[in-house]
């Protein structure tokens, strides 16, 4: 492999990197707030990306579908929360298993309203050149997603630490119970939490969606990549996601091109090894039991 | 003391009542071709005008749902037309879901042959599953129309029948995966002229399998295969691999993807530039199949590949096909359909030859065999031998004709025969 050819893959394995951080970062705000592991963030994202598909069909215009859908399946989670999440706080099992419940309910009712035929959404104008980069022509929408990671991993980072939100969210993950018993409305910033979660899987679906196709069967895959890079960034934590991302995208890249047969036990082999040495994640905290 | 014998009853109870379970849960299975083959001479006499029952297995959740639904559609579009009855005998279509697993294919598969005592069996799109029934089919003597699943080995005599073999229960009315991939590679070899190529196909044994085919005519034809790169199956990001295609010499990329895989690996092919750079993108047939080429139109432009069917072909039957499904679902047909459409269409025509018996296996096969009409892909018949059908191969090019990206047939090669063992 040239040099040149390095750089590209480089590029190549940073914005799936990037790609994998917004996808995931929604996963690890919903666990590190409310310790719930919603397996429902796939079903989410698969929601977004349909949405746009609906959008981008009737308006051709990419930047509303970025927009709408999160609003949208953010309104979605903040009646989800309260209607059926908040029946079973505390009770990990039974809420794992009801968001489950609610991806099959979403997949198959998308499946029933947009049909099972694989879609795809064409690149927004503007964004589906190449352009001229070290070691040759680089696709611009890939440039995007790299500058859109490192913008919302800005803004995350300035909401977290000076915000009230923030504060809020810190103390949240602290010690929920004690945040409540200072008279902070507990249930409303868990529904918040929660519809936030949705709407950035969401905005993984919009953003993901003219690289990797619209089709049924895509939230499986993007849950099993967001629950990859979480585990091994670490679970609950905004710099875990972005650690996660950094290192599963580029890993991932290499990986399929110089060792193509073992590019998937490549990842895994990082999941196991990264959790041999750190069992909580790169960057993970240890969790009090509560 | 009586409570000691209590115990003891109540053990002799449970060894009783297991061993009653166990017989029970193996008795059926362990003797599906003697009740089978029972009810079969039973009902030999009086099978004009009997119902026909067709178990249909076919993928109707998970990434394979709209094939499934496509060959539904047909498979009602036919028996429609047909007026519900096939050589007079009234056809109860019993659809199973087979959910692209090889477990849950067995499974239903199972329930045909041994619950609902189908006559003859349909379907399956990917080949795992059609060598994971392979086996029960041919034991239970259940006649099968293969109506999609390419896998080479389910037609050919194959050493251990590992992973599957052919079996003369089994019929296939789509294609195997040397008949879509070895004669573009003469044809690019020896009358395109092409002298260097490169493969990069899905990481699957269909795709590995398409290379191989690929890479041996080609080079027989007289042509280099330059080199070789493989995509694991949903690779989902293709830009790694498309750099790396851009990254060496040889401008024919020879390539076998389908569905989702086509579409992002296109688009990636166009990012970055490849057209411009001189690259040319050719393949089986499924590449740029409708499915694909709807979702990225004229980015597939200038795309060569082989496939016995193309919703443009220009014959009589393929016109009154394409029109008689749209009519009645407002939709293109796709190769899918085609495929399913000529199993029913054999099996019809078979049927009408033993005068709607399928009691008499060897009879059936035989008029199966016998089988020959024009379907919408051109002439058909099965090949005696492999039970593979005999089909020309198209070369198409997907070319932008006013604003719609379609394949234009370009070329034709006549009577494809699978070579019915492996050939290498």
């Amino acid at each position: 492999m040239t040099v040149e050819v390095a750089i590209q893959q480089a590029l190549n394995g940073i914005s799936f990197g990037a790609l994998l951080f917004i996808l995931a970062a929604g996963l690890s705000l919903i666990f590190g707030m409310m310790d719930v592991i919603n397996l429902a963030h796939g079903a989410f994202y698969m929601l977004g990306a349909y949405i746009a598909l609906a959008a981008v069909q009737r308006t051709g215009n990419f930047w509303l579908a970025l927009v709408l859908a999160p609003l949208l399946v953010g309104a979605l989670g903040l009646i989800i929360e309260p209607l059926l999440l908040r029946r079973l706080r505390g009770r990990h099992l039974d809420q794992v298993l009801l968001t489950i419940g609610i991806s099959l309910v979403i997949v198959d009712l998308v499946g029933l309203v947009a049909g099972r035929e694989i879609r795809s959404i064409p690149f927004p104008a503007g964004l589906d050149r190449s352009v001229p980069i070290i070691g040759g022509d680089y696709p611009v929408y890939r440039l995007f997603v790299i500058a859109f990671g490192i913008l919302l991993a800005a803004l995350f980072a300035f909401i977290h630490r000076r915000s009230r939100l923030g504060a809020l969210i810190r103390a949240g993950v602290d010690d929920a119970p004690m945040l409540a018993a200072l008279g902070v409305d507990i249930d409303r910033v868990f529904a918040t939490t929660f519809a936030a979660g949705a709407a950035l899987a969401a905005i993984a679906g919009v953003i993901a969606a003219p690289v990797f196709g619209v089709f049924p069967g895509m939230d499986v895959d993007a849950l099993i990549y967001s629950l990859i890079v979480v585990v091994v960034g670490g679970l609950g934590t905004l710099s875990g996601a972005i650690a996660g991302g950094a290192l599963v995208g580029p890993a991932d890249t290499f990986g399929k091109v110089l060792f193509p047969q073992f590019a998937l036990a490549l990842i895994f082999a990082i999941v196991a090894f990264v959790l041999l040495l750190r069992p909580t994640g790169l960057l993970g905290r240890v969790r009090i039991a509560r | 003391m009586s409570d000691r014998s209590n115990r003891l009853t109540r053990r002799k109870f449970l060894v009783a009542s297991g061993a009653a379970a166990l017989a029970a849960a193996c008795g059926p299975s362990a003797t599906p071709g003697a009740s089978a083959s029972a009810a079969a001479t039973a009902s030999a006499a009086a099978t004009a005008g009997k119902a026909l029952k067709i178990g249909v297995l076919l993928p109707f959740t998970k990434v394979y749902a709209e094939l499934g639904n496509s060959m539904k559609r047909s498979t009602e579009l036919y028996l429609k037309q047909a007026g519900g009855k096939l050589a007079n005998r009234p056809v109860t279509a019993i659809y199973e879901d087979e959910a692209n697993d090889p477990a849950v294919g067995l499974q239903k598969t199972q329930k045909f042959i041994e619950q609902d005592n189908v006559d003859l069996m349909m379907g399956i799109v990917a080949t795992p599953i059609a060598y994971a029934v392979r086996g029960a089919v041919d034991s239970a003597k259940m006649i099968f129309i293969e109506t999609n699943a390419g896998g080479n080995a389910l037609t050919r005599d194959i050493a251990n029948c590992t992973p599957s073999c052919k079996s003369k229960y089994i019929f296939r009315s789509s294609f195997s995966s040397w008949q879509i991939s070895s004669p573009i590679g003469d044809y690019f070899a020896t009358k395109k002229g092409v002298k260097e190529a490169f493969t990069f196909v899905a990481d699957y044994g269909f795709g590995t399998e398409s290379a191989a085919d690929f890479t041996q005519s080609f080079t027989k034809g007289g042509g280099k295969v330059t080199g070789s790169l493989k995509a694991p199956l949903g690779s989902a990001d293709f830009l790694p691999f498309v750099t790396q295609l851009k990254n060496q010499p040889t401008k024919d990329i020879y390539s076998f993807f389908s569905g989702t895989d086509a579409i992002n690996y296109i688009k990636a092919w166009n990012q970055l530039g490849m057209p411009a750079a001189g690259y040319r993108m050719n393949g089986a047939g499924f590449l740029t199949e409708q499915d694909v080429l709807k979702e990225v139109k004229d980015l597939a432009n200038g795309a060569v590949t082989s496939l016995f069917w193309a919703v443009t072909l220009d014959n009589a039957e393929n016109k009154a096909f394409v029109d008689a499904y749209q009519k009645e679902y407002n939709l293109l047909p796709d190769v899918f359909a085609v495929q399913q459409w000529d199993g029913l269409k054999a099996v019809d025509l078979a049927l009408q030859a033993t005068k709607g018996d399928t009691s008499n296996k060897d009879a059936f096969i035989t008029a199966l065999e016998g089988v020959k009409f024009k379907s919408p892909r051109g002439d058909f018949e099965f090949d005696k031998t492999t039970h593979n059908p005999i089909q020309d191969m198209y070369i198409r090019e997907v070319k932008v004709q006013s604003g719609q990206a379609v394949n234009v047939i370009v070329d034709k090669i006549a009577r494809v025969t699978d070579p019915g063992k492996p050939t290498t």
